[in-house]
Order: C-alpha cells, then structure tokens, then sequence
C-alpha cells in the first residue's frame, strides 16, 4: 500500500479531539480518492504502527493511541508531570471509591439496572449513578422486561476513554471465586496503584509550591 | 474487646469484608455470632454519626441476626437432602461483592494510568455545515440527554400566576338574620362554634361585623365562657322584643 496513507490518516487522527475510528479514516479516504481504492482496517491499523514507530526512531513526544475503538494523539507518560503541571484539569477528576466499584459491576454485569446493581453493593445507589450520568461514564440504554420495567444502564466511550481502553474486552477479567482466596498479585496490584498515588501527590504538592511562590512574588 | 478505627467503607458487604480480612477468617466458615456482634458495635456508631447510611447497615445487622438464628435450628434440607448452611446466601454475596470490589482497583490502576495520557485538545467548535441527517443530529445523544435537556427547559419557565377571584354574596343584614335564627335554636353560642366550617375568610369577617353590629344594636350580649378561652352571644331582652 502507498505510503501516502500514512500521512493522511495522520493528518485526520490529529485534527480530531474525539477518537477516530478506523471506519471514518477510510470513509474519508474513499469520499476523495474513490470508491474503489483498496484499504482495508487492518491496514490503517498497520499505517499506525508505521507512524508510531516513525514517532519512536524520532523520539518524539507523543503517540498515536488506540482508544474506545479509535485513534487518538496523546503525550507519552514520561512527559505526564510537565504537561500536567500547567494544566490542573487532570488531577481534579479522581474518581471516588463508590464510584470505580459501581463503574466496576457495570462495566462487567452491563446492561444492569439499579435493584441489580445495588444487590451486589448492599447500599443504595442511587447518588453515584447520578454523578456517572453527569460525567457521562454511563448512560441509560433501555429498559428491562422484568416487573416495574427498570432501566438499563450500560458504559460509554467516555468511560472507555477514561481508562484508555480500546474496547470493553480489554477490560481486566475478573477473577474466579477460587482465585480471589489467593491475594498475592492483587496486594501487588494495591502496592502498584499506592506508588501511582504517591508520586501523584508529590506532583500536586510541588505545584502547590510553585503557585505559593508565584503569591509570594506577586506580593513583593 | 476491639477497638473500631472508623474507615470509610462502601457499605456493609465492605465491612464484613474487613472484618474477615484482619481477622483472618475463613469466608466458608464466619464464625457468624462474633462477627454478628463487632457489626452491630459499628452500627451502633455509624447510627450516631449518619443516619442515611446507617439503614444499608442495619438491614445487614438484621440479616446476620436471622442467620445466627437459623444456625441455632436444626438445618433445612434441599432437594437432594443435603444441610443448608444458614450462611450460604451471605457468602455468595460477600464474594461477588469481592470480586468487583477488586475489579475497582484494576479501575483505579488503569485511572491513574491513563491520568499519565494527555490528548489533544482545546479544539475551537468545528464550523463546517453538515447536512441534516437524523445520524448526526442525535450524535452522542442519549434519551438521558433528552429527558435532562426538557427538565431543564421545563424548569426555566416560569409559572403563571393565576389568581382566582370569586365574588362571595354575604351581607352584613344576611349574617345578622342567621346568627338571630342561630340563636332561636340555642339560647348562647359560643362564637367559635358559628365560625366554625367557614371556608372563606371574608364570612368570618362579615361575622365580626354583624357580631359587632347586633351588640351595638343591643340585640345581643357577649360574656366571657367559664374556663376564659372563648366568648359566649346570648340574646339580649332587647333582641327578644325584635
């Protein structure tokens, strides 16, 4: 295939803010050069390992990623703490506990209503289902048949794209019941997360000193 | 006797969870009567801090009462005669609760990972007309979005203010007359008893009004009542000449 694709799909991936999906990057691709021009999906996603590892021998900053089903321009992690440092948006929007274990069993049990879903919590749930539908985590996707017809709720690409997943199946597989009697990679797993959150807050705080110096300069 | 340090849990599963696991109990086999009462300690405190949680907590304190109950009886038998353990539901339970529980943490692993990714962004709105198309109008649009969007618009518009006037025939002589007819069938009446039933206000105003006028008229008195909470109208002599 000619390599000119490369830089069309590179083209259209980073004019979009939304995840592009393969589908519309040959939509666009057959609405100019034709119909009949022969691409296929597994070729653009053969074009982004092409760009990428362009990107790689360049050792250039960000990458081309595969996200709820799409592509997307993102900085690569190394540069996490200097892109963050100027934008306070990212550590605003940790989720709560209640939230990621009912993202959780809805992700996993979808579509779910709320009786369901609150069976296996044991507590009303009511408020964080709200909060999901605000941040768009989760939507309604119908109804059920059962008595009093509740409704369906389901995740959405938002949620996908909060995880960087690509799609739902990449999800971890839960374990089986067995298998949770033995814990030594989830305390694994628990230390990994602790370290995140660690350097997370380290992050947070020298900012926090940055903004009291820049106060302090301000003030003289 | 323990001492509670009061985490934050995500509901009562969560607690029993906990109690399991720093005790180092076999899920199988809770010992149901000592967990029954550590959970009943922290309910008693939950209760006094939020109430609003504390309801999950106390239906799951009363779930573990009924099962220590039910480990004191003598076991039922399923189908195929084999002993029902008082404790299954709740272990089956505890455990799909575990298996999300630790779903949770993979989530906030890949969070935190993904908190690393920063895509491009800042976008200024695209400015490009697109042909109506039933696909693209409802882009990302859910029935949610829908219903939020009409509450909201319901919720702006501001409600009509209608008074309702209704023109109520009641003369002062009218009212005089009735309370005179009142007063052939009961020598004294107290004046609650005449308001009494009165919907409108304004026949409790033309009341007053005609109270005051037959008293000016010496029509009728009007006496204290024995215990002082209310006034009493009796007929005068002179408004048994009339």
């Amino acid at each position: 295939m000619d390599k000119i694709y490369n830089s069309i799909i590179e083209a259209l991936i980073f004019s979009s803010d939304e995840p592009i999906s393969a589908a519309d990057l040959i939509k666009a691709i057959k609405g100019i050069d034709g119909e009949d021009t022969q691409i296929s999906n597994e070729e653009v996603d053969k074009c982004i390992d092409e760009i990428n590892s362009t990107y790689e021998g360049n050792s250039i900053s960000f990458r081309i990623i595969r996200i709820a089903e799409g592509y997307l321009f993102a900085t690569r992690t190394e540069y996490a703490k200097y892109v963050g440092y100027l934008s306070s948006e990212k550590s605003k929007r940790k989720l709560s506990q209640a939230a990621l274990e009912t993202l959780a069993i809805i992700a996993y049990k979808q579509p779910i209503t709320k009786p369901e879903l609150e069976s296996i919590r044991g507590v009303n749930s009511d408020y964080i289902l709200g909060t999901l539908l605000e941040k768009n985590l989760i939507a309604i996707k119908g109804r059920a048949e059962s008595i009093g017809r509740p409704l369906l709720y389901a995740t959405t690409t938002e949620f996908l794209k909060f995880f960087a997943l690509n799609k739902l199946s990449d999800l971890p597989k839960p374990r089986e019941i067995e298998e949770i009697m033995q814990d030594e990679d989830f305390i694994e797993q628990r230390n990994k997360i602790m370290m995140n959150v660690i350097e997370d807050d380290a992050e947070n705080e020298i900012q926090g000193n940055q903004e009291e110096q820049g106060n302090n300069d301000q003030a003289e | 006797m323990y001492k509670i340090k009061l985490d934050h849990f995500e509901g009562p599963l969560d607690l029993l969870l906990f109690f399991i696991k720093r005790d180092e109990l076999d899920i199988y086999d809770i010992p149901i009567s000592k967990i029954t009462k550590e959970f009943l300690d922290y309910v008693k405190i939950i209760q006094m801090l939020d109430l609003e949680t504390a309801g999950d907590f106390i239906l799951m304190a009363s779930t573990l009462m009924h099962i220590k109950v039910r480990m004191l009886l003598p076991r039922e038998l399923d189908e195929k005669g084999e002993e029902i353990d008082p404790r299954a539901e709740l272990i089956a339970a505890l455990l799909e609760y575990k298996r999300y529980k630790e779903m949770s943490e993979e989530l906030a692993f890949l969070e935190s990972d993904q908190r690393r990714l920063s895509f491009r962004s800042n976008f200024s709105k695209d400015v490009k007309v697109s042909i109506p198309d039933y696909e693209i109008l409802l882009k990302n649009v859910t029935l949610y979005d829908l219903a939020k969007a009409f509450k909201k618009a319901i919720d702006n518009v501001k409600p009509e203010v209608v008074h309702e006037i209704r023109k109520i025939n009641i003369s002062v002589d009218e009212m005089v007359q009735y309370i005179l007819k009142k007063l052939e069938e009961f020598s004294e009446l107290h004046i609650m008893s005449l308001i009494d039933g009165m919907k409108e206000k304004i026949r409790i105003v033309i009341t007053f009004i005609a109270l005051l006028e037959m008293v000016k008229m010496q029509q009728i008195g009007i006496k204290e009542s024995p215990d002082f909470n209310e006034f009493i109208i009796y007929k005068t002599e002179h408004g048994q000449n009339l």
